[in-house]
């Protein structure tokens, strides 16, 4: 018995050997490191929105995509889970679907929890009512956001109609990015309709100190300001909480 | 042949579709990831989508690492 007890042990330990060493490669292989850190549990997530906003068309797969699909279901779990006090919102995004793009900002606009936006690299187009969508948004000085007007492709019916569906559509981004951002109206519209600035198009191409500057954006900083935001608003939403229990 | 453009390489050579036909978006353990059949038939970890930054640090969910 004590023998076959040993030659077991031993066997179980070859196979961990085997196996550790074997896992060990492939970590290797798959971050070039070994170990990653391990830390509590975040109160605060974070959503990435980069590449392309993608929505009604699938974009073909070598595009880089973030799928509003999959974003919308996370947001429901965000809200809904108490263990979540903030979001963060990463932007590098240069645009994409209006009504994917709509869809997400009104999402981040209507949650009940904190949240706060860092536009890196770039917020284009749709991505700036993404941007603006939150309780406060940041920029990072190098970043940029283009403002032009809304524009359709594929099949296209030649009709007036056409034109003032456009219209609206864009109608409906402007109203939100005025409503969520301190911009004033007229001063959105010239910058979407500016000439001379982008070389085949109009629009603006609005960096980073501008947009703080023109009031589409809140501030300017990275990660550690927007830590510091997220962790203010979130004493805050505390604060009101204990107060509504004494009352 | 030699180019002479502007556009990029994969604009002129477009990479081919069956390349990423073998790539799906499934469900693992919660959490949402985009996952590529190798040539081994086993399921590799391309992508994970979470909202939890605390996922990223996690060695089960690793890009590359073999789905079991």
């Amino acid at each position: 018995m004590m023998n076959k007890d040993a030659e077991k042990k031993e066997d179980q330990e070859e196979q961990e050997e085997q196996s550790g060493p074997s896992s060990l490669v492939q970590k290797i292989q798959a971050l070039g490191q070994t170990n990653v850190p391990q830390a509590p549990d975040s109160n605060v997530h974070v959503l990435s929105i980069i590449g392309q906003v993608e929505g009604h068309i699938q974009l073909p797969p070598q595009n880089k995509t973030t799928k509003y699909e999959h974003l919308l279901p996370q947001l429901i779990a965000i809200e809904q889970n108490p263990k979540i006090e903030g979001v963060i919102i990463l932007l590098n995004t240069v645009g994409g679907d209006v009504e994917a793009g709509l869809a997400l900002s009104e999402m981040i606009a209507s949650l009940s929890k904190p949240t706060v936006s860092i536009v890196l690299g770039g917020g284009h187009s749709i991505g700036v009512p993404i941007a603006v969508s939150t309780d406060y948004s940041f920029i990072v000085p190098t970043a940029t956001m283009t403002i032009h007007p809304v524009r359709l492709t594929g099949l296209v019916i030649g009709v007036p109609q056409t034109f003032e569906y456009l219209d609206k559509m864009q109608e409906r981004v402007i109203n939100f990015v005025v409503k969520h951002s301190n911009i004033q109206e007229e001063k959105f519209k010239d910058l979407m309709f500016a000439k001379g600035n982008l070389t085949r198009d109009i629009g603006t191409n609005v960096i980073g100190t501008d947009a703080v500057e023109y009031g589409l954006i809140d501030e300017v900083g990275g990660v550690k300001e927007a830590m510091v935001k997220i962790n203010e608003f979130i004493t805050q939403a505390k604060g009101n909480g204990e107060q509504e229990v004494i009352q | 042949m030699i180019l002479y453009t502007p556009l990029s390489e994969s604009d002129i050579f477009p990479t081919a579709e069956n390349v990423y036909t073998n790539r799906q978006c499934v469900t693992y353990d919660g959490r949402t990831v985009f996952v590529e059949k190798n040539s081994n038939g086993e399921y590799q970890l391309v992508q994970l989508l979470s909202t939890d930054p605390q996922d990223y640090l996690n060695d089960k969910y690793i890009p590359g690492s073999i789905l079991s």
